[in-house]
């Protein structure tokens, strides 16, 4: 079956001040899994709401099945067969499982819910993927991972033939990604169509048959996975050959920044202890469900600790909440950037502005206007923020420009120790590349860099040290010229057994 | 935005326009509609007339009970026979001290030259006033009195007839052979002077007595809640509820009418249902105010005294009539 | 196996999402209740139980309304104007000679119309809820105030005898028609919430609305409805008032608005919408009219009275959103599992 169930052809989208989409053509066969590529803005999301119905286009035709399709709307969208899982989930959090499945669709009978009848429904797709859970969970008490389960269950239960999966994997671990692309290959052999949207380039390996690659909102290219190499996808979607993945560069060691003991924080953090010295970058590898990132939260004190001993130059600091930390010169930049890290309704330059007011505000607590947008103008000039106005508010911002501010806000305070929690995750290449460039002249200066990282590679491409982290326990440090990929996975997977048991609970 | 702006605009109108149609209409002397809200304006002295009209307002609690309605009539008959008054009526939409003093400080902007206020209680408006009092306003208080010095204070004595519905009731029960038991209040809040005053002389009236008279209940004067008040009051047994305004009245008459009249039922304020409620035997009296003799007195003595005479009497009773079958 | 459905079913019912707090609310209630009736024995006589589950009615009534527009996230400040407008509208056109069953219907149509401006402010014209609900709180009381020139209404006389049975005075097997009333609704509104596709959008909006939109659900239509439910709630509110005062009062229903939100949060209904359910809502209005009723029997002085409502109302709230807080934190725990 080599015809093409979906065909965008000419297709062209712009919005206020951004040409979003200009002039791509998209294809999709039945029972082929395409990735389609592209940085940050690229124009993926804009091309799939498109098809999806959610956006309408400007210009260009839409075929489904053979068929032009004039007006899309998410209703008609769903009717055709198309169906989006997004990035960022979207589940009614109080239904349970069923009633999240059948949302919008529910199955009555003379005007009642057949809840029955959607619990056995919902019973059989769950089974059919393989899942472990129930209909009647409550959706809000699942893990993420099994929440975005339902969303692929969902997206089934609409007899979808076209799946359009939005960086599917960012927050599984490894087996629940194996469990996935065991999904999606099933679904590719029964003639489903699947665009996979991902920034984990590796990844596609095991799952693409195909690749498409967006840049600057222009088609560029398509071709099968096996006739081409990463290198050269990665070049074509920034344009130029990425030599260097990683730039790595040497400082020596200098005096001890930071020092902590004993840190114990609940089941996920353990007799934490470790140092951290200027010139240098650590890297904190491990799999989920380690307790890095609460380890860095403990460390900061935005959680409680139980114990735990902070040294910065030397002297003790007591940590017991943000500002402790902050005001020692300690700061974070959080894992989930838009719940944690950004006030989203806030405009660019209030989120700069906000942990620095003591400095641009006169003593009665007046903020000086001119030294806010001096300040913001600096971050956003010094990081290479592209944005259009910083009056306008931080949600409308890519991921890649959403980090760089959660950064730049703490950069205009002179920190002393920063630490990172996946600092590139759903961002592109070319941003990563300046997030990298960012973390080294902060260790050119001497300050202090600490960061989480999931990607194996990334840990090993900047860190000047690791620390492996296991069920809560550092159980490895190593210096970079000793560490391998096989090395760190051996040292996090310590504790298996009951890693695998806590990752079902 | 644009579409919030223009929604809040929307509701915004709508609520001014309610608002305008609901105020009380003002008339001149020769009984024509003007506005509102004088725009008249400042520094004018208010010590000398303009022209030959002294512009004199009213300014009650609220506009909706019948109650100010009939002073503001009284009021109006007085101006109409004077001949000399440009007379205008304000008040808030709600009980409310703030809105009381706007309205106050609306009439000195207006060029006032005396001011008949029924005030919402002894201190909120003293400041407002002593800036009326500045600018040569006479001050006349109709139904309540602050506690600052005016011309008058025409007004019922609250607590004296509050101590003649309890003697009321008394003299009914002694009819009925009743001497002791246990007598409900219902009435509207503690901090609203008249009723509390009638409260205080109901109770008056039954001290060395064998009554009891059980912890008051404050119903705001919504008759409905009222009622509920009244009705739990009768499963206590009590052998006679006060009402200390219209709608605990109300309230009261209809609980008693619903369990079957034993049950003696006082009250205040003149009503069409509180009428009713008498005519059918379901209360026994309601107290009833004489706002009209308020308004219609207050107003020439108002003027009485921008003609420059003095006023001997502080404080008239103006009463209250005891409405009974 | 057989005999393992019943118990099964039973823990089904009570592991049903909500119960936990009705269950709690409702031992709450009991113990007011024992404790009441101790302080004054007069508290357990059948005429006060009477009169109390009538006293209750118009609580559950206005209850259920909020109940429907909080768990789309949403609020309805003007509730209580609504059934003051209800109340003069219909004692209004009653003393003018109108047939109060037509009356009735005109009350029903204002109110209506009311909750449909209010659903289109907030769904089409995106206004926040609460500014939106201020509005026609605004409106509406200024409706019942211009409706009789700013005069309480005079009695609605003889002819409106029945309808005042209808709606307060009269019994049916026993209790109050109010109670049969309030039941009547409340079962009809329970059903749809709970087991009908209305229901269940209402369920999901509150809980996550852009999850709800890219369903498919009709997210305008959807909070209108909630509001159209609270609209007919409070018009028949309203009308209790007139049948129970034989006239209509301006000021009926006022702050009604308040005394339904702490109803609803009582008894489980989350300010944030997505969750609780109406039996809850149940429990809610009757501690509140318990309180009120119970309050006064014990012979407590009108300080202890707000004192004591307000304790209550504030640590329900308190639950309301601090606990559910705690919940989505340690829940975000768990999931940040790095």
């Amino acid at each position: 079956m080599s015809n093409y169930i979906v065909e965008l052809e000419n297709v062209s989208k712009g919005f206020p001040g951004v040409k979003a989409l200009d002039n791509v053509t998209f294809k999709l066969k039945s029972g082929e899994v395409l990735a389609l590529l592209g940085e940050n803005g690229a124009g993926k999301s804009t091309l799939m709401k498109i098809l999806s119905g959610v956006y309408t286009k400007d210009s260009g035709t839409i075929k489904v099945f053979g068929k032009v399709i004039d007006e899309m709307d998410p209703v008609k969208a769903q009717e055709l067969g198309i169906a989006i899982i997004h990035q960022e989930l979207n589940m009614c959090e109080h239904l349970t499982v069923a009633q999240n499945i059948f949302l919008g669709r529910e199955l009555t009978s003379k005007g009642i819910l057949s809840d029955k009848e959607m619990n056995y429904e919902a019973a059989k797709i769950i089974k059919r993927l393989n899942i472990d859970i129930q209909p009647e969970t409550i959706v809000g008490s699942l893990s993420v991972s099994k929440q975005q389960m339902v969303e692929i269950a969902k997206a089934l239960s609409t007899n979808a033939k076209i799946l359009i999966m939005d960086e599917p994997t960012s927050a599984l671990t490894s087996n629940e990604i194996d469990e996935l692309f065991t999904i999606i290959k099933k679904l590719r052999d029964e003639g489903h169509g699947i665009v996979y949207i991902s920034h984990r380039l590796e990844e596609l390996e095991s799952i693409v048959d195909r690749v498409m690659i967006l840049r600057d909102g222009q088609y560029i290219t398509s071709m099968d996975y096996k006739d081409t190499t990463l290198k050269e996808i990665i070049s074509m979607m920034v344009g130029r050959e990425i030599t260097e993945k990683y730039p790595r560069i040497e400082r020596n060691v200098g005096k001890k920044i930071m020092e902590v003991k004993n840190l114990n924080a609940g089941n996920h953090v353990r007799d934490i202890n470790f140092d951290l010295y200027e010139g240098e970058i650590v890297g904190i590898a491990g799999l989920m469900g380690a307790g890095r990132t609460e380890t860095t939260r403990a460390l900061f004190g935005a959680d409680p600790k139980e114990s735990g001993d902070v040294f910065i130059d030397g002297a003790q600091i007591k940590i017991d909440k943000p500002l402790d930390s902050i005001k020692a010169g300690v700061v974070l930049v959080p894992e989930d950037r838009k719940k944690d890290g950004l006030c989203t309704k806030l405009s660019i330059k209030e989120n700069i502005a906000l942990p620095n007011l003591d400095f641009i505000s006169s003593k009665l607590g007046v903020v000086n206007r001119k030294k806010e947008n001096n300040m913001a103008e600096k971050t956003v000039k010094d990081l290479h923020i592209r944005l259009s106005d910083f009056e306008s508010n931080a949600e409308s911002l890519s991921g890649g420009n959403q980090q760089k501010v959660v950064v730049g806000k703490w950069l205009a305070r002179n920190s002393r120790v920063v630490i990172f929690d996946e600092p590139t995750r759903g961002i592109d290449v070319a941003a990563k590349v300046e997030i990298y460039n960012l973390m080294n002249e902060l260790k050119d200066k001497g300050i202090g860099v600490l960061f989480v990282s999931s990607e194996m590679q990334e840990i090993l491409g900047i860190s000047d040290r690791i620390l492996v982290m296991a069920d809560g326990r550092i159980t490895k440090e190593l210096k970079i010229e000793e560490a391998t990929q096989d090395i760190i996975l051996e040292y996090a997977t310590k504790f298996d057994k009951r890693l695998e048991m806590k990752k079902e609970a | 935005m644009k579409k919030k702006l223009l929604a809040l605009v929307l509701i915004f109108s709508l609520v001014f326009a309610v608002v305008g149609c609901s105020a009380p209409e003002k008339t001149d002397d020769n009984g024509q509609n003007v506005e509102n809200v004088d725009n008249g304006t400042n520094g004018e002295d208010s010590g000398e007339s303009k022209g030959e009209k002294f512009k004199v307002y009213l300014i009650t609690m609220d506009q909706m009970d019948q109650h100010w309605v009939t002073v503001d009539q009284g009021a109006k008959k007085a101006a109409d026979e004077l001949g000399n008054v440009d007379y205008q009526w304000l008040a808030p939409d709600v009980k409310d001290d703030a809105k009381q003093i706007e309205s106050i400080n609306n009439a000195i902007a207006g060029g006032a030259d005396a001011i008949l206020l029924a005030a919402n209680g002894p201190d909120a408006v003293t400041a407002t006033l002593k800036e009326a009092e500045a600018e040569g306003i006479k001050i006349v208080y109709v139904d309540s009195p602050a506690d600052y010095p005016a011309v008058q204070t025409l007004a019922t004595d609250n607590e004296a007839a509050g101590k003649t519905a309890g003697e009321e009731m008394l003299n009914a029960l002694k009819e009925k052979g009743v001497t002791s038991g246990k007598i409900g209040v219902v009435s509207v809040n503690t901090s609203t002077d008249s009723t509390v005053k009638r409260e205080k002389g109901f109770r008056a009236a039954f001290e060395g007595t064998d009554f009891t008279i059980l912890e008051t209940q404050y119903a705001e004067g919504d008759a409905a809640r009222s009622k509920d008040a009244a009705a739990n009051y009768i499963t206590e047994g009590v052998v006679g509820i006060f009402g200390g305004n219209e709608g605990s009245t109300v309230g009261i008459g209809n609980a008693i009418k619903e369990v079957g009249g034993e049950v003696i039922g006082v009250g205040f304020d003149k009503s069409d249902t509180i009428l009713q409620l008498i005519d059918e035997g379901y209360l026994l009296a309601t107290m009833a105010q004489n706002p009209d003799v308020m308004g219609y007195e207050g107003m020439k003595t108002a003027v009485n005294a921008l003609e420059g005479n003095t006023i001997d009497e502080d404080y008239v009773d103006t009463g209250v009539s005891v409405l009974k079958k | 196996m057989e005999s393992n459905k019943t118990p099964q079913k039973f823990v089904k019912l009570f592991s049903k999402r909500g119960m936990g707090q009705v269950i709690t609310v409702s031992i709450g209630l009991v113990i007011l209740i024992i404790v009441f009736g101790f302080l004054n024995p007069n508290f357990f006589s059948n005429r006060n139980i009477s009169n109390l589950l009538r006293q209750i009615a118009p609580i559950i009534l206005i209850g259920v309304g909020q109940s429907y527009v909080l768990i789309t996230g949403n609020i309805d400040l003007s509730i209580g104007s609504v059934v003051g407008m209800s109340c003069m509208v219909s004692a209004t056109l009653m003393t003018k000679g109108l047939n109060p069953w037509l009356a009735v219907i005109v009350s029903y149509i204002a109110s209506l119309a009311i909750g449909l401006l209010n659903g289109k402010l907030i769904s089409k014209a995106k206004l926040p809820a609460f500014i939106a609900t201020l509005g026609t709180m605004t409106i509406a009381r200024g409706i019942a105030q211009i409706v009789n020139n700013n005069y309480n209404t005079d009695s609605i006389g003889s002819a409106a005898e029945g309808f005042r049975n209808f709606f307060y005075y009269g019994k049916t097997l026993g209790l109050y028609n109010t109670i049969w009333i309030a039941f009547a609704i409340w079962f009809i509104f329970n059903f749809i919430l709970s087991r009908t596709r209305t229901g269940r959008h209402i369920y999901a909006v509150g809980s996550n609305i852009h999850a709800a939109n890219l369903s498919g659900v009709n997210i305008s239509s959807t909070i209108t409805k909630a509001y159209l439910v609270s609209a007919v709630c409070s018009a028949t509110v309203g009308l209790i008032i007139t049948a129970t005062s034989g006239m209509g009062t301006m000021d009926a229903g006022n702050g009604y608005e308040l005394y339904a939100v702490a109803s609803s949060v009582i008894g489980g209904v989350s300010t944030l919408g997505g969750q609780g359910i109406l039996l809850g809502t149940i429990v809610g209005a009757s501690i509140w009219g318990v309180l009120q009723n119970g309050l006064q029997f014990a012979g407590a002085p009108v300080a202890i009275r707000n004192i004591v409502i307000g304790i209550i109302v504030i640590i329900s709230v308190l639950l309301d959103v601090v606990v559910r807080a705690n919940k989505n934190t340690s829940k975000a725990k768990s999931k940040a599992k790095s």
